[in-house]
């Protein structure tokens, strides 16, 4: 399925919608909405990933680009994945580094 | 037991010729959750079939291709039987077995990902992702043979 990512920034919250199939072919539009993310002082990435079907290691690559980019400091959400897509973060030991949730609200 | 091949539905199904370039990967997906489901793979079995050719094939493409500058095309055959569903890719590229790469540890697996080492991942949940993977070079092309146990009734 083609891949979409749309990036909206609140303050300092870097919110990614993440739809469809992230392979080798698709992982440098993400990148691409990441160093636009990183351009400016990031508290929380957050990644809506509802509508992502597949993540293969270039997209994980991208996570990791993301926090080398970001800085320790900057937390990353991964919100309401698919059971498949967790399944994977937790082989690699993604699932440590980044904070796994159902939801996440934009404190107002 | 004798385990008998049988064709998959439809003939072409059994073979796919694509070029080596990234733009193929859409294809080859398309290609390998075919064979999954004629194979009768449950969702966890198909998704993790499916990763382990995507990766071998983005290696292909990538470093066998792109970074070499050759032009060649990948090639996937499908065999069913009774018991398993074997898939084999092949390609024209440099000589590449994956089961030397050296692959992340759980050492590695463990740390944080502002220390994560950027290689060796898509390897590794190719290997992890069936139940045999074996690779062969022969003549100049390389090989690569994907097996996934069918379910039992």
């Amino acid at each position: 399925m083609a891949f979409s990512a749309t990036l909206e920034t609140i303050n300092d919250i870097a919110q990614i919608t993440l739809s469809g199939d992230l392979d080798a072919s698709s992982a440098g539009l993400f990148k691409a909405e990441i160093e636009k993310a990183a351009g400016q002082p990031v508290k929380h990435l957050v990644l809506l990933m509802k509508d992502l079907e597949y993540i293969a290691s270039a997209g994980l690559r991208v996570l990791i680009f993301a926090k080398q980019k970001m800085g320790v400091h900057a937390d990353i959400y991964v919100v309401g994945a698919q059971e498949m897509v967790l399944d994977t973060l937790e082989k690699t030991g993604f699932d440590q580094s980044v904070i796994v949730t159902d939801t996440y609200v934009i404190a107002a | 037991m004798m385990q008998t091949t049988q064709p998959i539905e439809s003939s072409d199904m059994q073979f796919l010729t694509v070029p080596g370039v990234l733009d193929s990967l859409d294809e080859i997906a398309k290609f390998v959750i075919a064979a999954t489901q004629a194979a009768g793979l449950d969702k966890k079995a198909a998704y993790r079939f499916r990763l382990a050719v995507d990766e071998i094939a983005t290696n292909i493409i990538v470093h066998g291709y792109e970074e070499t500058a050759n032009e060649g095309d990948v090639t996937l055959q499908v065999e069913l039987n009774e018991h398993t569903l074997t898939l084999i890719l092949e390609d024209t590229a440099i000589s590449y077995n994956p089961n030397q790469h050296d692959l992340p540890d759980q050492e590695d697996l463990n740390e944080p990902l502002e220390k994560r080492k950027i290689g060796g991942l898509g390897v590794y949940l190719a290997i992890q992702g069936v139940d045999k993977f074996m690779y062969e070079r022969v003549g100049n092309r390389n090989r690569n043979i994907f097996v996934v146990n069918r379910p039992t009734d």
